[in-house]
């Protein structure tokens, strides 16, 4: 008996102790990232880097949004991504319910063409698209970006839209077909409403991908004042005279909006993901 | 009489709710077709042709781009920088995906924790690079400075500068970026498969790691197998970190593809050359592609 919690105790020693590492090494970046945007210069230039800030200051958050070219970066990208949201949901709401409830010709090749386009990385679009929207006239708009997030965000989101809609039980359908009732009647006051939390955190998972986004956007956007944050940013590192603790300001004030939007929907997403992405 | 109408009229019914279906999956369809099946065969086509960065008229050339990449030296090495990158990268986010997974599979109440461990799976890239470019900092920052203290690294030098390790940091920041997909994926898996196999082995006297290599080990199979395709595909293909991070440097150790792509189209005006080369690392992996696109399909529905 004292044997057995002896070893019970010792294995979740062990098991403490692994998280407890896990959790370190992925934490690291973020705290590190946090703890130096919050150091004066001259502890921020002080060796051996001392790990918390002793007087911590608030200095580089102040200065970063007293330039009006910070304000517009996030202004644009948030534009950007609430509508590749708005564009990508309302498209990909209706194809996954089709895919979902519907059986016709090509359906199985649709769906072949949108997982192929989910695997496909924007890299590969990188060029024929700034030549497409270049033609079009629509690099010089935030619309030229959009459809660039749309590209590999429209797949995305149809692939993780169809288990929700393929979760609602047919029943309730089925009561509202025998009734001859309209079918977009039927879709939009029986089906959407059941489906808003897998919509809304599909969208927000979108948002993410194209708030993160940088390849397209650096490329698709030509004018200065519109460029995206992640555009922004990666300015600042190629730039000569590197005020660290500025970036490090940035860079949380970037990554936390994120981070705190995917905490709110990660259970569905998790959901989603886990039903729909990956199947083996 | 009634009857006949009323079939009639079922048949209408059916034929008005099919045409919803249909209409619905249009927009969809159009979208996919206009910006993206499009634009890869116009990329194909530019492959063939002498197209340039600024102008919108280009001649065609034949196979003059793909000669021109299969003599030039450098392709070869960008090849080998790639195949490095994504062979450590997705062994690296599978292993680590799948220890994690393990870790936490037996417990109750870890949700909290996996939201944690989920975080990086959204972190921008971007801010990522620049935490990676300040803690390998030569002159301030920590990882240097630990590794200096632990004997590995010159006294105010950067692993950025210099080829060997700074291929090894960029792979290291990718898996700590990728691993939460593979443990997401991995940690589905494991909770598929039934207690009572494990319950059966136990009594039958099965150590922990027997039960481990006979029993969950292959039910993790397939779920690997699909994963280590699609991971290759984005992670052979990925862009945004080694630019920002190193940006091929130092001296084109860690330039790989995609960078030769950007730098071809984007720096040196290239657009029909840069073309062809992605239209040869888009040959390579459509096999992946296709090989995932079957499997996933024929799985699920």
């Amino acid at each position: 008996m004292r044997n057995n919690i002896i070893k019970h105790m010792g294995k979740n020693l062990w098991f403490y102790l692994l998280v407890l590492v896990t959790v370190c090494i992925v934490g690291f970046p973020l705290i590190w990232m946090v703890l130096s945007s919050l150091k004066p210069s001259v502890e921020l230039f002080k060796m051996p880097p001392k790990i918390l800030p002793k007087q911590p200051t608030l200095i580089w958050y102040q200065n970063t949004f007293k330039d009006s070219v910070v304000v517009r970066y996030f202004l644009n990208s948030f534009v950007v991504s609430s509508s590749t949201m708005i564009i990508d949901m309302i498209i990909a709401t209706l194809g996954a319910y089709s895919l979902a409830r519907f059986t016709y010709r090509g359906r199985r090749l649709i769906m072949m063409a949108i997982l192929s386009s989910y695997c496909l990385p924007p890299i590969m679009l990188m060029i024929p698209l700034y030549r497409i929207l270049a033609a079009l006239g629509l690099n010089s708009s935030y619309m030229g970006v959009i459809i660039g997030h749309t590209t590999f965000t429209l797949p995305f989101s149809v692939w993780l839209l169809i288990p929700f809609f393929q979760k609602i039980p047919k029943e309730m359908e089925e009561a509202a077909i025998m009734d001859g009732a309209p079918s977009f009647k039927i879709f939009s006051t029986i089906i959407l409403p059941l489906c808003i939390p897998g919509i809304l955190s599909t969208g927000i998972m979108v948002f993410i991908l194209s708030w993160n986004e940088y390849l397209l956007s650096s490329v698709l956007i030509i004018s200065d004042t519109m460029k995206t944050l992640t555009v922004g940013l990666a300015n600042y590192i190629s730039s000569t005279e590197i005020d660290w603790g500025a970036i490090m300001a940035l860079g949380t004030s970037t990554t936390i909006p994120i981070v705190l939007m995917f905490s709110a929907i990660q259970k569905h997403f998790v959901e989603g993901l886990t039903a729909g992405a990956v199947k083996g | 009489m009634s009857n006949m109408s009323l079939t009639g009229k079922k048949r209408d019914y059916d034929t008005q709710r099919q045409l919803l279906g249909i209409i619905f999956i249009i927009p969809s369809v159009i979208f996919l077709l206009v910006f993206v099946v499009y634009p890869v065969c116009y990329n194909i086509i530019l492959s063939f042709t002498d197209a340039r960065l600024m102008k919108s008229d280009f001649s065609f050339i034949a196979f003059d781009n793909y000669k021109k990449l299969f003599q030039n030296i450098r392709f070869l090495k960008y090849v080998k920088n790639t195949l490095i990158w994504t062979v450590f990268s997705v062994v690296g986010q599978l292993a680590l995906g799948l220890a994690i997974a393990l870790l936490i599979n037996k417990r109750a109440n870890v949700t909290g924790l996996r939201s944690f461990l989920l975080v990086p799976y959204v972190v921008p890239a971007v801010a990522l690079a620049l935490v990676t470019k300040w803690v390998t900092n030569g002159d301030y920052g920590i990882v240097s400075w630990w590794l200096n203290w632990i004997g590995l690294l010159e006294y105010r030098q950067s692993p950025l500068a210099v080829p060997g390790s700074a291929m090894a940091v960029l792979i290291i920041v990718n898996i700590w970026r990728s691993y939460p997909f593979p443990m997401l994926i991995y940690w589905a898996t494991l909770k598929g498969i039934s207690h009572e196999i494990y319950d059966a082995a136990s009594v039958d006297g099965c150590s922990a790691f027997q039960m481990f290599w006979h029993i969950t080990l292959p039910h993790l199979k397939s779920t690997t197998t699909v994963l280590a395709i699609l991971r290759i595909v984005w992670t052979a293909t990925y862009f945004d970190l080694i630019w920002l991070i190193t940006g091929g440097g130092p001296a084109g150790s860690t330039t790989h593809l995609p960078i030769m792509i950007y730098q071809t189209s984007f720096g040196t005006f290239q657009t029909g050359y840069a073309s062809s080369i992605s239209v040869i690392l888009g040959l390579s992996l459509f096999v992946c592609i296709v090989f995932y696109v079957r499997k996933t399909i024929s799985n699920d529905r």
